[in-house]
């Protein structure tokens, strides 16, 4: 009569049960499909993790609809968390968004004010992600705000127009997204991060 | 009355004849002017009435207008379907082209590979996985490979279960790094290829997932799979070990399973600690006659050798019964780490396979380790698309004609994020005479798509 080892299979039953016992809070999970993450905690969880292993893709390199599988695929192979993946996606389907292309008039002018937000919630909210806290870059391509003949060198006209058409700065391997990617940003907000740049780090 | 009063009347008379007569003319101006305003009226009341009657026969009644609202519901709803399906389809994947010439062998244009990557995903509930890794041969065969196929089923936000073949999580090069659009140079670093210290991939089952640490992350996996399969040689008249091979078989061949997997720690953004190991058993599958010295490594530096080429020597493998062959200890280790500041990156990884002896089976033989490490550092010149790598490797194996110490130097044009161009340089330190000894360099141009 075939027997069978127990201490054999009593690990495989354990594992399956535990398994078992954690797939049912997925069915919920599934329910919520596509459930809405982040917009900026997904720019920190996308410059902060999708570089440890590649080049930055541009978000306008896929649609919406391929940017889901890419974004489950990599969440396995970057280990990200559920979370995380929802907070990639969601910053990266609203960041492949076009903008429709108008010219800026600057209606007051530019300041660290005026907005409901802070310019330091604005930046902190948009732009962090890849400017960094010091207005460095954080990723490559990224350019740095402190130098003399950086970004804050031009117009607030040209920057407002950089700003809400999107950029790609010279031997940048990616382009700035249109409003950094939060097309929620009014043309007020706007003008007050521009005014907290160079407030903090124009020269 | 006299005549004079009547003379005087009658020029009264004539007096008033004569002053209405321009009054009646003016009154017929004036009767002209209003019959023309009249028939002007009448033409616009005319113009009117058509244009309400053109309007009418192009309004729409309100039923037409619900009919309409309900037909452009309809589209949008059509639309949508393209948008945000259940099951979503993907095909990606990564190629490249090339050319490598070594001091000792003729320089050759080459197809790298053409890696398509299958993606079907339902929801947010179950992944299919699928890369394919087709390659033409030296004979200019094209021969296709199974590089994974996994279902991936996500059970909740810190655990997904994946079952198929699976890339090794042994490390990170052979998991993440190991694409030509990903790895910095053309040539995967010695020991991380086909056949070398770091495990390629595996069938069974695996766990894996990310979780947060207060302000830090972590990641793990841990799988359980068929195993490695171990080939043997003839050195002076004895066996000895001559490779593992860790390429995901589609059986055990040995009844006993062997257990991995890697905990990953991400203390700052944009750094990464891995360790990770394996342990289970391995047997002898395949004794080869001839070593593999004269392999020249690919352009992914692979050191596994064409099947033709054991046709062409009829046959080095001999018909040998192994189904008595002992199971050995096989164990492994791992770690690494990926650094990233800005346009510098950082990285490296060490890992050693330890095989066990065998003192009573057909091939019994000593135990034998293979071992290897490897740095890579890059850097991305600001505002430019220009790229320079420098990588060192020291891969140590029981055969002193496989040993060998790399250094690898790239220039690198980023077209796009996805798409460069690379030129590299090696140098290689091994037994005189032998492949690890010779220096060669190789353009490649990689898309990942």
């Amino acid at each position: 009569m075939k027997t069978i080892d127990f201490l054999k299979v009593q690990p495989v039953f354990a594992i399956s049960t535990l398994l078992i016992a954690l797939s049912l809070p997925s069915l919920a999970l599934a329910a919520d499909y596509q459930e809405a993450g982040s917009f900026a905690q997904g720019a920190k969880s996308w410059a902060n993790n999708c570089s440890r292993c590649h080049n930055m893709r541009d978000p306008q390199d896929l649609r919406d609809d391929q940017w889901n599988t890419t974004v489950f695929h990599m969440r396995i192979r970057a280990g990200l968390t559920g979370q995380q993946t929802r907070d990639i996606l969601t910053f990266l389907q609203e960041s492949n968004n076009t903008v429709k292309a108008e010219p800026v008039v600057l209606t007051t002018a530019v300041s660290n004010s005026g907005s409901v937000l802070s310019g330091s919630d604005l930046y902190n909210q948009t732009c962090i992600a890849c400017h960094g806290a010091n207005g460095k870059g954080t990723v490559p391509g990224s350019p740095d705000f402190t130098k003399p003949q950086g970004p804050l060198s031009q117009s607030d006209e040209v920057l407002m127009q950089r700003i809400v058409e999107g950029f790609q700065s010279p031997g940048s391997p990616m382009a700035m997204p249109p409003k950094g990617g939060n097309t929620n940003l009014t043309t007020t907000d706007i003008q007050t991060v521009l005014g907290y740049l160079r407030e903090n780090f124009g020269n | 009355m006299t005549i004079a009063a009547t003379g005087k009347k009658k020029y009264l008379i004539a007096l008033l004849v004569a002053m209405l007569l321009p009054l009646s003319a003016m009154a017929d101006e004036k009767y002209d002017l209003l019959q023309q305003q009249v028939e002007a009226m009448q033409k616009q009341l005319e113009q009117v009435r058509e244009a309400l009657k053109q309007y009418a026969e192009q309004s729409a009644s309100k039923e037409e207008v619900a009919q309409e609202v309900t037909e452009l519901k309809k589209d949008i709803a059509r639309a949508a379907e393209w948008k945000d399906p259940n099951t979503l389809i993907h095909l990606s994947g990564y190629a490249d082209v090339g050319y490598a010439k070594s001091n000792i062998a003729d320089g050759s244009f080459n197809v790298g590979s053409f890696s398509p990557i299958f993606h079907y995903q339902y929801r947010d509930l179950v992944m299919l996985e699928s890369e394919l890794e087709i390659e033409v041969t030296d004979e200019g065969d094209t021969e296709v490979a199974l590089e994974y196929l996994t279902i991936d089923l996500f059970l909740g936000d810190y655990l997904t279960l994946i079952g198929g073949k699976f890339l090794s999580p042994i490390g990170q090069f052979r998991q993440n790094q190991h694409p030509s659009w990903i790895n910095k140079l053309t040539s995967a670093p010695p020991g991380f290829g086909h056949d070398g210290a770091a495990p390629v991939s595996e069938v069974g089952f695996q766990v894996r997932g990310g979780f947060p640490m207060g302000n830090m992350f972590a990641n793990y996996s841990a799988y359980i799979g068929n195993g490695p399969e171990l080939n043997s040689t003839i050195e002076d008249g004895e066996f000895e070990l001559e490779g593992i091979e860790a390429e995901g078989f589609g059986k055990n061949s040995n009844g006993k399973n062997v257990y991995g997997g890697r905990f990953g720690f991400i203390p700052l953004p944009g750094l990464e600690i891995g360790i990770s190991g394996a342990t289970g058993k391995a047997t002898v599958t395949a004794i080869e006659l001839a070593h593999h010295d004269e392999e020249e490594p690919d352009e992914h530096g692979d050191e596994e050798p064409d099947e033709h080429d054991e046709d062409e020597e009829g046959g080095d493998e001999p018909d040998v019964d192994f189904s008595g062959e002992p199971a050995r200890d096989y164990d492994v280790f791992g770690f690494d780490f990926a650094w990233g500041l800005n346009n510098f990156r950082l990285r490296g990884e060490y890992v050693k396979t330890k095989i066990g002896a065998d003192e009573v089976g057909i091939t019994a033989s000593p135990g034998a380790t293979w071992e290897t490490w490897y740095t890579q550092a890059s850097y991305l010149f600001p505002q430019t698309n220009w790229e320079t790598v420098l990588r060192y490797t020291d891969f140590d194996t029981p055969h002193s004609s496989q040993d060998q110490q790399q250094w690898a130097v790239g220039l690198n044009y980023l077209f796009a994020s996805s798409v460069i161009g690379k030129f590299t340089y090696e140098i290689n330190d091994g037994e005189p005479g032998s492949q690890a000894n010779s220096n060669r360099w190789m353009f490649q141009l990689a898309y990942g798509f």
